[in-house]
């Protein structure tokens, strides 16, 4: 352009003062080098103006002219493909908006059509919702208050009757939603809690009476000396707690079948003993009774022991009282009873000798007391040991009266020194046997005291009428010197055991009488031997009617004199005079005695004599002739 | 289900004999009751513990027989040896008369027990070494003497002494010189194994009633 303008003539710009100079100033001032345009127009123009003379001058500004108008006919034919393919740009777009605007009217439309719909989907949702939560809620009832099948089916246990160990978890469930069902009574649902509550009694009332019949069965089994009580069978007798009866008669049936075991045992132990004959079975000591019974009640004993153990490993995790326990006890020790006692009664029957019989007797009160501790009073085993007992007692009584009644039957006659018959030692023997039984038992105090009077009486009572049976034939003085030989045994037997006081009291009576006899005896025999007997009746006699002693008969001076002379060389040797009786009495202190009190009598005696003599109206002259000695000296002389 | 008191597979039946106030109840007590009782009263007759142990993974229930010692029990109590799978035999270390009186509890025993019963000999009142009357050597040398009889001679464990005498019963079960089946042989078994199910003749009778 600006070539042009360059290049046009300066028509525009007259005005200017001088036109040419102008154009020439702008020419010159023109930087050429600076302006990019006009270097541009400069290369285009160089391109194709190659020849520079007139011709082609004059042809420049057509030429230009005609490429410009070549150029832009070739940018207007580019640009027809352009807009070519604008316009079908275009049509696709509206094509699209067509088709947009379309689907907006349609979506429009549906979306009118299916408002209905969603309203109705959002209301059937929240229905199902609340539906979902109802089932929820009836599962979960349904869990609590009911029965799932395959626990109705452990419920009903196997064909064959045995149970598995769901059963009792079923069982346990049963019985919770019976429970259970009393809330739902509560609420207001009571029709519910009514149907189920029977469903369940009805489960419960067949499940318990299955439960009844399996443990009943596998009690039935528990016959062996050790008893495999399961745990199962344990759970059962757990459950039927409930169920007081079933639970009754399963220990019942446990009872029966223990009672059946405990009675094999003792029938084997009795008969077959332990492996290879050791230890030797029972019976086979039966010819000593002692052992042969002691045997048996041990057994009976670790057994009632042993029982009792498996019964409270049957009850473990039952709460059962010290009753139920001792009746079920009581219960499997029966069986044992007859054997036992048939045995031991023919062990007493056959007995003859008191001193075993009282053994055995002493035994079974110590096994009563001992099986006591582990069986009730009331249990049949105790029942049958008490009657043993008494059966053992009467015929040790039996015993002892018919050695007591043979005494009496075929008395001894005193034998010539006057001691005690051989059947008086060997009865002491026998006694002091028996009492002895009490040392080595094991039996209370208080009985014993008991039967040591029975005892006493049966046997001393008899002995002493024995020895006076025998002696009846005996003058008095030997009589009573076998008498208190005859107690004196007694005595010193006795003497050596408790609770014979009273006895020895009784006997120390007769001892005294039997006393007094020879005392007697002594003291006369002294005042004969001397010719002093008459003397000393006529003395005690003397009444002053009379007249003086020494006018009577035998009385006179010289027979006293003479009489107190031969009294005299008796006090010189006091032993010298004494009756035969004397040497043969056993007991040193009697003899004592006996010395002592006739000393005394004859004392006295001699005093009365002596004070009649000296009395003035007797008329013995010389009195200190006749009698030299005072009683004292004389007293002194013998003691 | 967890192994409860009562879960045991075998009883062995033991006896404790020797003189009287040797310590034989008081060994008893230590062992069932895990403590000492110093003022013992004497035993009248016999008394009865229980206690349950482990050998050899088995569980097994010791029913141990306490006998009196006094000699006036001497006839009741030679009536509890019979079974006994074991036999403790006891004297006083302190008392030399205890001891001497051994080889008559032996014969007692060897003669009323069955031949596989385990006879232990225990030397009491170890604690009152001061007091010693009789050596420990010679006591080993008695239990040597008698070897065929006498299991061992114990120390001063009294859990020993029971655990034991048990090792060597249910070793002679193992070995099977003990002969489980016979009648009093001081051993019961208990099968650990439950019981198979057992038939009933009217089990099912009531099968459909329910429900
Ligand atoms: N120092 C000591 N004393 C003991 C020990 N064992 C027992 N005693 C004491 O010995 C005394 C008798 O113990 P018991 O257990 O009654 O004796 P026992 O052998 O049962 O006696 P009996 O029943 O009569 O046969 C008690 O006073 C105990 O305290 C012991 O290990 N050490
Ligand atoms: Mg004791």
């Amino acid at each position: 352009m600006t070539e042009r303008e360059g290049s046009e003539p300066p028509s525009a710009s007259s005005q200017a003062a001088n036109p040419l100079s102008r154009k020439l100033n702008k020419i010159l001032e023109t930087r050429i080098d600076n302006d990019k345009e006009m270097l541009e127009a400069l290369k285009a123009l160089s391109s194709f103006f190659t020849d520079n003379n007139l011709r082609t001058r004059r042809n420049l500004r057509s030429d230009i002219e005609r490429r410009s108008l070549s150029i832009n006919e070739d940018f207007l034919q580019t640009f027809q493909a352009v807009k070519e393919q604008l316009d079908s740009v275009y049509s696709d777009v509206k094509a699209m908006n067509d088709c947009c605007q379309d689907m907006t009217s349609r979506l429009k439309a549906a979306k009118e059509q299916t408002h209905d719909l969603i309203n109705q989907t959002t209301k059937l949702h929240a229905e199902s919702q609340k539906l979902q939560m109802k089932s929820q809620v009836a599962d979960a009832f349904l869990d609590k208050f009911q029965l799932k099948s395959e626990e109705v089916k452990s419920l009903r246990g196997n064909r064959d009757g045995s149970l598995s160990q769901e059963f009792f978890q079923s069982l346990d469930k049963v019985k919770k939603i019976h429970n259970d069902c009393k809330v739902l009574l509560r609420t207001n649902q009571q029709t519910a809690g009514l149907e189920i509550m029977e469903t369940m009694a009805l489960h419960q009332e067949s499940a318990y009476e299955r439960l009844y019949r399996w443990a009943q069965n596998d009690c039935r089994t528990l016959t062996g000396d050790s008893p495999d009580i399961s745990q199962m069978l344990c759970q059962a007798m757990e459950a039927l707690q409930d169920r007081p009866v079933l639970f009754r008669y399963t220990l019942d049936e446990f009872g029966t079948a223990r009672r059946t075991a405990v009675v094999r045992g003792l029938i084997d132990a009795l008969t077959r003993g332990g492996p290879g004959g050791t230890p030797r079975p029972i019976e086979l000591h039966s010819h000593d009774p002692l052992r042969y019974v002691g045997d048996m009640l041990a057994w009976l004993h670790q057994a009632a022991a042993s029982e009792k153990e498996h019964l409270q490993s049957l009850l473990k995790k039952c709460s059962v009282n010290e009753d139920q326990i001792h009746d079920v006890l009581g219960h499997v020790t029966e069986g044992v009873c007859r054997p036992f006692k048939v045995r031991v009664e023919q062990v007493l029957v056959a007995e003859q000798d008191a001193v075993t019989l009282y053994k055995l007797h002493n035994l079974l009160k110590f096994y009563h007391n001992t099986i006591g501790q582990i069986l009730s009073k009331e249990a049949a085993l105790l029942t049958t040991v008490t009657e043993i007992q008494d059966l053992s007692h009467r015929m040790f009584f039996n015993s002892l009266n018919c050695h007591a009644n043979k005494l009496l039957d075929k008395v001894e006659l005193p034998p010539p020194d006057l001691g005690p018959t051989s059947s008086l030692t060997q009865t002491m023997q026998l006694l002091r046997d028996v009492l002895a039984c009490h040392d080595a038992s094991v039996v209370p105090v208080d009985d014993k005291k008991e039967d040591f009077k029975r005892i006493l009486s049966c046997v001393v009572d008899p002995l002493v009428q024995m020895c006076s049976v025998s002696a009846s034939h005996l003058n008095t003085s030997d009589m009573a010197a076998y008498m208190l030989n005859c107690i004196y045994l007694m005595q010193t037997t006795l003497a050596l055991y408790e609770y014979t006081d009273t006895r020895l009291e009784m006997l120390q009576a007769q001892v005294d009488a039997q006393l007094d006899t020879l005392v007697n005896e002594q003291a006369a025999h002294v005042l004969n031997s001397a010719g002093l007997a008459d003397i000393y009746r006529s003395v005690q006699q003397h009444q002053s009617k009379q007249g003086p002693l020494a006018s009577l008969h035998g009385c006179d001076a010289s027979t006293v004199k003479t009489a107190m002379s031969r009294f005299d060389s008796y006090l010189a040797n006091p032993d010298s005079v004494i009756i035969p009786q004397f040497g043969l009495i056993l007991s040193g202190r009697v003899r004592d005695s006996i010395k002592k009190r006739a000393i005394d009598l004859i004392c006295e005696a001699y005093k009365l004599m002596y004070e009649a003599i000296f009395k003035s109206t007797n008329e013995y002259k010389e009195p200190q002739g006749i009698v030299p000695r005072t009683p004292d000296q004389v007293h002194k002389l013998l003691s | 289900m967890a192994a409860g008191p009562y879960n045991y597979s075998y009883i062995f039946k033991y006896i404790i004999i020797g003189d009287m106030g040797v310590g034989k109840s008081c060994l008893l007590h230590q062992f069932t009751e895990k403590k000492f009782m110093a003022d013992c009263p004497h035993t009248i007759g016999v008394e009865f513990g229980t206690r349950i142990i482990e050998v050899s993974g088995q569980k097994i229930k010791l029913q141990i027989w306490d006998t009196a010692g006094q000699e006036r029990f001497r006839a009741v109590t030679r009536s509890y040896y019979r079974g006994a799978a074991g036999a403790l035999m006891v004297y006083d270390i302190t008392r030399r008369s205890t001891y001497n009186h051994l080889s008559s509890w032996l014969t007692d025993a060897r003669n009323l027990t069955n031949p596989n019963t385990v006879i232990f000999l225990i030397g009491n009142k170890s604690d009152l070494e001061a007091q010693r009357d009789v050596t420990y050597e010679e006591a080993k040398q008695f239990a040597d003497e008698n070897g065929k009889s006498i299991f061992r001679l114990s120390g001063e464990n009294v859990e020993d002494a029971f655990l034991d005498t048990a090792k060597k019963i249910y070793q002679n079960i193992q070995d099977g010189s003990l002969d489980l089946n016979a009648a009093e042989s001081g051993v019961q078994h208990k099968p650990a194994t439950p019981r198979g199910p057992i038939s009933t003749d009217q089990a099912p009778q009531k099968e459909g009633c329910s429900c």
